[in-house]
């Protein structure tokens, strides 16, 4: 279990994490979702004790990276699956990793044949694709055999068979009873390969929840088609109601179910041809929930 | 220590990393090179103008530090080797990786400093020992030559192999303060070239205190059988650019466990 108390880490000028509180637990895979520059990255540093928290701390089991009597036993990690040394063969790369934490050398063998680049272990990592250096990162991340196991933004660079099988290992990881947790700032790509999620925005936490549960907290809207639009719109305003859109089809109310809009409809006495909730899609709950923390969105993209 | 992670494993580790990379294994070739090589130049250009030579200069011409005067341009190799063994891992990133293996960033520092000594030690001293034997070989019948068997000869040629040491410890430490190769190298080789131009173009009285100081001159002591103008000895030239590298190395170390990776 990876635990996250009051977190924060500023950069000079810039709050990358702001108060974070969390807790990532085994046997789920946990989805670390936020736009980009939210303060994914600089959390998954702070957890592996690279970089050091403003305030607040992260443990792993209890303990803080640095107290961890063998890391690579406890917590594989990938966090940029580029940042290896371009000259060196992947095998001794991966053996280099093996001897700091005394890791016997055919392990290695093993989660090169694993990841599916042991016929390529030799060649210089430079020459890789970035495909096969998150193949690389991810045979790196399971050498000690860790039960927490981080992965920032692992699907970077993979083609749709490399998704689907890193989908699979994510989850198989997660049945065996270990602690998986995987950033990205793609809603879509968590709302299938995670079980549970967390949302952060510039650096704050928003949301968790299982990917269901955000789903059924989102505010759906309510489509209405009726006899007299003027007399309905304000027969529900009159109740609360939020009425996103009016044109000659119908309304979109919000705020309001559709057990609600009917009632009132029939108590102003309107009639109703067509009463139609609709479910805000996962994506469409992101979009929301981020919508004031988007560092970098582009003005434009924001304007429906 | 509370982890397993012992000093042993990160030896072993980091001996795997160092030999593994082509810029290693180039810089050792390059150190082989302009030792050997440049003392054999040299040596051979003063084996073909010693009858031409000042007779004053010829009473004090030290064939020890001639032969090995190849080490003034191999420091610069050992140099890079030092700083590239920690500025590559900032470079490439891999140094994040490193300390998720290895997190206590002293054992580390240590375990690096452990491998680069050892091996630049070996591969200085071999360089150093091949190229005052060939030197000699070279004066032999015409210039007077030094042997082993002199404790002092013994003693300056050992210096030779221990200055290249040092100036790969002073280039890696200079890689953990600035993280940055070229940065690295520049202030390196500034330390060597360009401070003894700052300093002689300060008035003389100056010059005489301080260019003794000097890095360059400092490892000219070193590897000096006779103690040369107003240079200090060899024991305390040794004992003043110990102190400057470790000085160096110590502040490295210190923003490494500080900063963030
Ligand atoms: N070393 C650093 N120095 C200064 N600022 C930093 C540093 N690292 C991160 N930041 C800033 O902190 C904020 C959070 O960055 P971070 O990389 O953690 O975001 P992220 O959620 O991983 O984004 P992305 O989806 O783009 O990977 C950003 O504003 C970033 O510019
Ligand atoms: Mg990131």
């Amino acid at each position: 279990m990876i635990k996250i108390e009051h977190l924060t880490k500023r950069y000079d000028d810039t709050l990358a994490v702001d108060d974070l509180d969390f807790e990532v637990r085994p046997g789920v895979v946990t989805g670390f979702l936020g736009p980009n520059g939210s303060g994914k990255s600089t959390t998954m540093r702070i957890i592996l004790g690279l970089d050091h928290p403003t305030k607040g701390r992260a443990t792993i089991e209890g303990k803080r990276y640095a107290e961890l009597r063998d890391p690579l036993h406890e917590v594989g990690a990938l966090l940029d699956a580029k940042a290896i040394h371009p000259g060196r063969s992947a095998r001794n790369h991966l053996r280099a990793l093996a001897a700091s934490n005394r890791i016997p050398f055919s392990r290695v063998d093993e989660v090169l044949e694993f990841s599916g680049i042991g016929s390529v272990a030799d060649k210089k990592v430079g020459d890789y694709s970035l495909g096969m250096s998150q193949r690389l990162g991810i045979a790196g991340a399971l050498l000690g055999d860790p039960g927490v196991l981080l992965f920032d933004e692992p699907v970077n660079g993979l083609d749709p068979e490399g998704i689907r099988w890193i989908r699979e290992f994510f989850r198989s990881l997660a049945n065996e009873g270990r602690t998986v947790f995987v950033s990205s700032h793609l809603m879509s790509e968590m709302a299938v390969s995670a079980d549970q999620i967390i949302v952060i925005g510039r650096g704050k936490f928003i949301t968790q929840g299982s990917v269901d549960a955000l789903t059924a907290s989102a505010k759906g809207s309510v489509f209405v088609r009726g006899a007299n639009h003027q007399q309905l719109l304000a027969a529900l305003k009159a109740h609360q109601g939020v009425v996103s859109e009016l044109n000659d089809d119908g309304l979109s109310v919000s705020d309001l179910s559709s057990d609600q809009i009917g009632q009132i409809a029939f108590d102003a006495g309107v009639a109703l041809y067509e009463l139609t909730p609709q479910r805000a899609s996962l994506e469409e709950v992101y979009m929301d929930l981020t919508a004031d923390a988007v560092e970098y969105g582009s003005t434009g993209a924001r304007n429906e | 220590m509370s982890s397993d992670v012992t000093l042993g494993s990160t030896v072993r580790s980091e001996w795997i990393k160092f030999r593994t990379v082509r810029s290693t294994i180039m810089g050792v070739a390059i150190t082989f090179v302009l030792t050997i090589g440049l003392g054999a130049l040299i040596t051979l250009a003063v084996r073909a103008h010693w009858h031409s030579m000042d007779p004053t200069r010829q009473l004090i011409f030290d064939p020890v530090s001639a032969s090995l005067s190849g080490i003034l341009f191999a420091q610069f190799a050992v140099g890079v080797i030092g700083t590239l063994f920690i500025t590559s891992e900032y470079s490439s990133g891999s140094i994040r990786t490193t300390l998720a293996a290895i997190p206590n960033r002293l054992e580390l520092v240590w375990g690096k400093l452990i491998v680069l000594v050892a091996s630049i030690f070996v591969v200085a001293e071999i360089a150093c020992f091949i190229t005052f034997l060939m030197g000699q070989a070279i004066f032999s019948g015409v210039v007077p030559t030094a042997s082993l068997g002199n404790s002092a000869v013994l003693r300056t040629v050992i210096l030779a192999g221990v200055y290249l040491t040092l100036l790969s410890v002073l280039g890696f430490s200079l890689g953990l303060i600035l993280r940055q190769s070229a940065a690295c190298i520049s202030v390196f080789t500034s330390l060597l070239l360009i401070l003894p131009i700052i300093v002689f173009l300060l008035p003389q009285s100056w010059q005489n205190t301080m260019s003794k100081y000097e890095p360059s001159e400092l490892g000219h002591a070193m590897t000096s059988v006779t103690t040369p103008g107003n240079d200090f000895g060899t024991w305390t030239a040794l004992l003043i650019l110990t102190i400057y590298v470790v000085a160096v190395w110590g502040v490295g170390t210190t923003m490494l466990i500080r900063r963030d990776a």
